[in-house]
């Protein structure tokens, strides 16, 4: 990186650097604050001016900092004829409003910090002309957006302006991430995000089958930068803010930043017939209708938004013609468009300032009153409508040239007619600026009295008028800087000559014609404005609300429809996702074919299936009756627990059995709390809709079950059947699974259960502090309350049933290492056997009678267990590892000690305790509901009955 | 050997038994008493272990015969989730205080998940990944339902509960599946055994267990539980949903998806893709219609995700670097997000409503600005840091050829920004109406300064983060 180099990313910087003064010098003075932001600028401006003269010539200076290389982003600025005119224009305006804005803000407004947005605008613009990466380039289009929000928003007391910074912002910003799609695209595409690689590689661009994506998406953000048609609306409302600000954003720069890209990407992009259409029918559209609605805006500032949003259309066409000729003509416009344009707004600032007012209607006559501001308003504006020795005359007869011999669909005249239509209403609304604001008589009735402003004020307009003048009688001038942009832009070598006269070529007599029209058009504004009034129009801010608001509506459809807050319909979505989500599992792998035969179904299983089948469906049906539905969980519970048995798994169908027998028993238990019936919730819609939903995700399963049951599988059972005899002496693989082979799960289920069983006793016991307790305490339970609570026959048959249910007990917990049963299932069956007795005698009769107690039972038995598992540790072995032998006793049979069978026991309490702490929660319930508690063990005694006679 | 196992395990052991002790240390004591100085030291503690781990380990380790790994991307993910879940713990301290709801649980709630998450984002198996997960959904659904006088409070942990364990469940289904028929548990078994084409059962099992993960992470259309939880949950609590679970979510999907499936690209990544436009849309057009911010931010998160899951979704190193950037990005943006919400109150009330915002610029022109670059950067507006994780994702995904997918991303994020640029519109430009109070607690104040000050000055080089992001990613995707 050579000196130029250094220059360039000073350049670069300046205007960030510079940013932080006139923040910091406003209380030096205005005066101060303002040479402080145009100290930098005049930096910057001097660098380039001195970096000019080599660039003329074709050279290209470049300066790279490596940034994030990982991300593909580097800083890498280069300078070219494009960037260096555009940089001029920039900086060079960018001085003039700086002094203009001196003059133009009145002492409350706020004025350094509109000197820091400005330069803060500023090195965002300079950034966008001066980037050789389009990510760096990207970025700065966002900073402009972000910084013209600043800037448009200046004056927030204007509700305008508010609304104008709103929809500069939605619209630019939204184009601009738009083109990071597009971006990142053609960097893809390339293989570099470099510019200059970029600009080199168009052939390849233009061969992509992703040409035409990229395409748009980089239009959209120039289209919304540039105000091009249908995003045309957000320009003339962001003309709310300050004069200098819309001189400098929406007529010189910013709005250039559409077409600049357009320029830039031109090599790469254009020459295709989608860059033709797309590009210069949008520009055409734009610039015939910009001109007509300008022409009838009565705001002076709405008007030369709407002329900006024209001549940005006609740029635009130019481009999208996609000739070298074109590019030379859209690359003088745009220096002869900033010069009169910005000296227009300028001017208008000054009337705006000086009468207090905008509206046309309320003007006229200020020839006399301000004879300087008149002549540079009528300069600037004749130049605007193309009169000869001006310099917007050069340019359009360059554009018409081109628009005279551009096919359009076949169509030969359809291009050349509408540029004319343009140009003769730009003729009208320029020609309508000048007479109605300063010609006519001088009216008595102006807001405030005016005269010319200080010549600090006029002095920047006068100075770009002069330059209207000097490039409009002396186009040569312009030559120089015309052609190093062009040759940037095309990246052909031409050597355009600028000149007045063409002779008699189509585009003169277009000219002629447009002229001639624009005068009529002027005439016949009166009835013309009444008629437009009058007729219906759409109008593109009520569409962009109307936009928005529908946006906002399907929006909120979507929220009521998808989180309306029932669960109900969370649960669906989610199900019917899983269900899609496992059809696209399906469909995306190839399903081998069967390998095994189903087997035959014998009638039992058969009537088991159906029998399951009713039940399911019955709870369905039945389920608002609670205790329905229980039994007939119940029967389904037994089904199943009855199929385990059936397909070899007696482990499996014993402890389901155990747990479906106490789960129902607990439930039943705790029904007694609880309504009888609950309420009915849905509609038949929705059970409609949840029973497809619950079919879909049944049949699926069920359809993937079937569907692995069909076929060969390796499993890791054979590595259990193969290793449990030796590796756990045992040979019920599920015990030894349990005890042994993943100790480690049980060990941790037991803790758990035991967990569980504390917190139903500790949430019960904060429950029945709380307004449930209260509830309880007023609902009557007596009428649902059984005459023969605690029946002889029941606490009979119980009694007899406890020894024998123990005796079971103790045999399923010996026998479980070898045959089906174990210290879980041995639990459960003891904790029925209690669970009879407390149904059968009433809690506290058998709570009585209870010497252990359950907190401590579910303590010892992790403790057991725990001990079980350390006392490996004596022996040098890992946590938990078993041991085991055989032992014989006569009476009974050979039986094997394991020290899992230690461990076993340890399961064995924890479930025992776990079920029974859970019954005692829930018979605080009850007694806090108001039971009695019987001491007796039934009702009604027959002992007693006896007495009672003998007494008799 | 076990020794060794331990001494990678460390920073979990210690933050677990932080956790128990300080349960028990306060039950024994003054009970929430205690709380406000609990927190502190919660903070402090999980910012040590977030430093520790940052600095310390090298390379990959592998505990307990590979159920733990200890590798560059899950000391990416733990820094990331550590530090997060600190900064919210201390920036929602006074609003808890104030509430009423700084329970001595809460920080220790707040450990156990984030110990949960460690445990997710370093699994090495199905059965880890599983213990992980569920230590923090258990954790997350009670902190969920603090607020236990509040019916929408304990409403949403009910639905996240709910909604949750259908999840877990579907999860459980496809683990078992792919423990089926892969044979083992373990990740490298797993990649082995599909090396070469997955059989359908195997696809079944990621398909399911992608399900269940794209609930925890929110994303469309398992989403559903997000904005109700959002509004529901305190709002320090959902600011830490938006967070670190977040984090660790997107870790252990990859995780999953790399590590276990990691041979099989093409069977996940179109399913991912999927679940990624999906989010990305859902969350951008339903965010316009919202009123509350935190439900926005809920939708917000839906979007960020869909986001995230597109750098996945590449299904290259590159990918998943892009994901780890955004995902930090994320997390640093939503701290300082709601480090601001948390403070929304007028005349000591808390207020959500977006229009309470109105003008609020005139009034606090710094905090405003702040929330400004914060609001930009989370619409991805260059220069704004957002931009770059936006960026990197969606560079991610070109070049891994979805195209389509970047263009969708593009489309969201246009249709995205509008929300967050209307909350500056109406902060700057709203109508001048009785707005929030504007005053913040300094840990809030500090948490938002520092967030808004990192995505801006972070544009200079990321703060290194896209290389360590993507060091990180390197080891995992090999």
């Amino acid at each position: 990186m050579g000196l130029g180099g250094t220059l360039l990313l000073l350049i670069a910087v300046m205007p960030f650097a510079g940013a932080l003064l006139p923040g910091l010098m406003i209380r030096a003075g205005r005066n101060v604050c303002a040479i402080s932001t145009a100290v930098p600028t005049f930096l910057a401006l001097t660098m380039l001016v001195v970096l000019a003269p080599s660039v003329m010539q074709g050279d290209v200076v470049q300066a790279q900092i490596e940034w994030l290389p990982q991300l593909g982003l580097s800083a890498s600025f280069f300078l070219d004829g494009l960037g260096l005119l555009f940089a001029g224009m920039i900086l060079g305006v960018g001085l003039l409003i700086t002094l203009y804005a001196r003059f133009y803000l009145s002492g409350e407004d706020p004025m350094g910090q509109f000197y820091t947005y400005l330069l803060l605008f500023q090195g965002a613009m300079l950034g966008i002309v001066l980037s050789d990466n389009i990510l760096l380039l990207l970025i700065f289009w966002e900073l402009t957006s972000l910084s013209s929000f600043l800037l448009i928003g200046f004056w927030k007391h204007l509700p305008e302006g508010r609304q104008g910074a709103r929809m500069a912002l939605a619209v630019t910003g939204a184009g601009g991430l738009a083109m990071i799609g597009g971006m990142l695209i053609l960097g893809n595409i390339v293989g570099s995000y470099n510019l200059t690689d970029i600009l080199a590689a168009g052939d390849q661009i233009r061969a992509s089958e992703w040409y035409l994506p990229a395409l748009i998406l980089i239009l959209l953000g120039a289209f919304t930068k540039s105000a091009q048609f249908p995003f045309h609306f957000w320009l003339p409302h962001a003309m709310a803010a300050p004069t200098p600000v819309s001189a400098y954003l929406h007529s010189a720069t910013m709005v250039k930043a559409g077409v600049f890209l357009l320029a830039r990407m031109w090599p790469a992009l254009a020459g295709t017939d989608a860059w033709f259409y797309i590009v210069s029918t949008t520009g055409l559209v734009t610039m015939v209708l910009g001109a007509l609605i300008a022409l009838f805006k009565d705001d002076l500032k709405a008007l030369l938004a709407f002329s900006t949003v024209s001549h940005l259309g006609l740029l635009t066409m130019l481009l999208g013609f996609g000739t070298q000729a074109a590019a030379v003509a859209a690359v003088f416009h745009v220096i002869n468009h900033l010069t009169f344009k910005a000296a227009l707004f300028m001017t208008a600032g000054i009337v705006d300032h000086e009468t207090h007012t905008r509206d046309i209607k309320r003007l006229g006559g200020l020839r006399h009153l301000m004879p300087i501001t008149f002549l540079i308003g009528t300069a600037a504006a004749l130049s605007m409508a193309g009169i000869p020795l001006f310099n917007g005359f050069l340019s359009k007869e360059l554009m018409l040239e081109e628009a005279s011999h551009t096919d359009w669909f076949g169509s030969a005249y359809a291009v050349p007619v509408m540029a004319t239509i343009g140009a003769l209403l730009s003729v009208a609304y320029s020609l309508r600026f000048i007479s109605h604001v300063f010609l006519g008589p001088v009216r008595d009735d102006y807001p405030h009295k005016p005269h010319d402003p200080p010549f600090g004020m006029w002095a920047a307009p006068a100075l770009l008028v002069a330059m209207v003048v000097i490039i409009g009688v002396a186009p040569f001038l312009a030559e120089g800087i015309v052609t190093a942009a062009a040759n940037a832009v095309t990246g052909a070598d031409l050597h355009p000559h600028l000149k007045i006269w063409h002779g008699f070529t189509p585009a003169l007599w277009m000219s002629v014609i447009a002229v001639a029209g624009g005068i009529v058009l002027l005439l016949l504004h009166k009835p013309l404005d009444k008629l437009w009034i009058a007729a219906p129009r759409p109008e593109a801010k009520a569409i962009f609300d109307r936009l928005i608001a529908g946006l906002v509506s399907a929006s909120r459809a979507i929220t009521e429809i998808g989180h309306n807050g029932a669960i109900s319909r969370y649960l669906a979505i989610f199900t019917a996702s899983s269900v899609a989500l496992g059809w696209v599992a399906y469909s995306s792998g190839g399903l081998s074919a069967p390998t095994r035969e189903l087997l035959p179904v014998s009638p039992v299983i058969f009537v088991g299936w159906v029998m399951l089948i009713v039940a399911t469906l019955s709870v369905v049906t039945m389920h608002h009756h609670r205790f329905r539905a229980l039994v007939l969980i119940g029967i389904i519970g037994l089904s199943i627990s009855a199929g385990f048995a059936y397909l070899s798994a007696p482990d499996l169908a014993l402890t389901q059995i155990s747990v479906e027998t106490v789960t129902i028993m607990l439930l039943l238990l705790a029904l007694h709390f609880m309504p009888k019936i609950t309420p009915k919730e849905s509609s038949a819609g929705l059970k409609l809709r949840d029973g497809v939903i619950a079919l879909g995700a049944g049949g699926g399963v069920a359809a993937l079950a079937y569907a692995f049951l069909l076929r060969d599988i390796e499993t890791i059972s054979d590595y259990h059947l193969a290793n449990s005899y030796e590796g756990g002496g045992g040979t019920n693989v599920v015990n030894v699974i349990l005890v042994d082979f993943r100790g480690y799960d049980t060990f941790g289920e037991i803790i758990v259960l035991g967990i569980a069983g504390l917190v139903i006793y500790a949430v019960m016991h904060a429950l029945l502090d709380g307004p449930a307790a209260r509830r309880l305490k007023n609902t009557d339970y007596s009428h649902d309350r059984s005459r023969d609570r605690h029946p002889m026959m029941m606490v009979v048959a119980t009694r007899v049933m406890m020894p024998i249910a123990i005796v079971v007990g103790a045999y399923i917990f010996l026998r479980g290492h070898n045959q089906p049963g174990g210290g879980f299932v041995a639990g459960l069956v003891i904790a029925i056997a209690l669970l009879m007795q407390y149904m059968a005698s009433g809690f506290a009769w058998t709570q009585e009678r209870q010497r252990m107690e359950y907190h401590t039972m579910i303590g010892l038995g992790v403790v057991i267990a725990g001990l079980t598992g350390v006392g490996s540790w004596l022996f040098g072995r890992p946590f938990l590892t078993s041991d085991f032998t055989y032992i014989h006793l006569p009476p009974i049979e050979e039986f094997e000690v394991a020290t899992a069978m230690l461990f076993d026991l340890g399961v064995f309490l924890t479930v025992l305790g776990g079920v029974m702490l859970m019954l005692y929660s829930l018979s605080r319930i009850a007694r806090f509901a108001g039971e009695t508690v019987n001491v007796d063990p039934m009702d009604y005694d027959p002992a007693d009955r006896i007495t009672d006679e003998e007494e008799r | 050997m076990f020794a060794s196992d331990i001494a990678i395990l460390l920073p979990e052991i210690v933050l677990s038994v932080f956790a128990m002790a300080g349960l028990i240390a306060a039950v024994y004591t003054s009970k929430d008493g205690m709380a406000p100085a609990l927190v502190w030291l919660t903070a402090a503690l999980l910012a040590l272990m977030g430093i520790y781990i940052g600095l310390t380990g090298e390379g990959s380790q592998v505990a307990f015969d590979g159920m733990f790994i200890n590798d560059g991307f899950a000391r990416f993910a733990k820094v990331v989730i550590l530090l997060s879940a600190a900064a919210i713990l201390l920036i929602g301290k006074d609003f808890m205080q104030r509430d009423d709801l700084l329970r001595f649980e809460y920080p220790m709630l707040i450990v156990l998940a984030t110990v949960g998450m460690m445990v997710m984002v370093s699994s090495g198996n199905l059965m880890t990944l599983y213990m992980g997960l569920e230590l923090q959904s258990l954790s997350l659904y009670v902190v969920a339902a603090m607020r236990r006088d509040s019916v929408r409070s304990t409403e949403a942990g009910l639905k996240y509960f709910v909604l949750g364990a259908l999840s877990s469940g579907i999860l459980l289904y496809g683990a078992s599946l792919t423990y089926g028929f892969a044979g083992t548990a373990d990740f490298a078994g797993i990649v082995a055994a599909v090396e070469g084409g997955a059989s359908l059962g195997l696809i079944f099992g990621l398909a399911f267990m992608v399900a269940g993960l794209a609930f925890k992470v929110s994303a469309a259309p398992f989403h559903m539980w997000t904005p109700d939880v959002y509004e529901g949950s305190p709002t320090p609590v959902t600011a830490f949903f938006a967070t670190a679970p977040k984090m660790a979510a997107m870790g252990l999907l990859a995780r999953l998806a790399h590590d276990a499936f990691g041979s099989v690209v093409s069977d996940w990544q179109q399913i991912i893709a999927l679940l990624a436009v999906l989010s990305m849309f859902l969350g951008a057009i339903a965010a316009i219609g919202q009123t509350d911010i935190k439900r926005l931010m809920a939708y917000s998160s839906i979007s960020h995700m869909g986001f995230a899951l597109m750098g996945l979704a590449a299904g290259t190193e590159q990918g998943v670097s892009a994901m780890l950037i955004y995902m930090a990005i994320y997390v640093t943006m939503n701290v300082g997000t709601f480090a601001f919400i948390l403070s929304m109150q007028k005349d000591g009330r808390h207020v959500t409503n977006i229009s309470s915002l109105n003008a609020f610029s005139t009034k606090e022109p710094i905090k405003a600005a702040a929330i400004l670059i914060l609001m930009f950067s989370l619409a991805g507006v260059p220069p704004m840091v957002g931009f770059f994780g936006k960026y990197a994702v969606l560079l991610a995904a070109v070049d891994a050829g979805l195209n389509l997918v970047a263009i969708l991303g593009v489309v969201a994020s246009v249709i995205g920004a509008f929300y967050y640029l209307r909350i500056v519109y109406f902060m700057y430009f709203g109508e001048e109406r009785e707005g929030i109070d504007g005053k913040m607690s300094p840990l809030a104040y500090a948490g938002l300064m520092a967030a808004a000050a990192i995505m801006l000055l972070g544009v200079f080089n990321l703060f290194g983060v896209d290389s360590l992001a993507e060091a990180a990613a390197a080891t995992l995707v090999r």
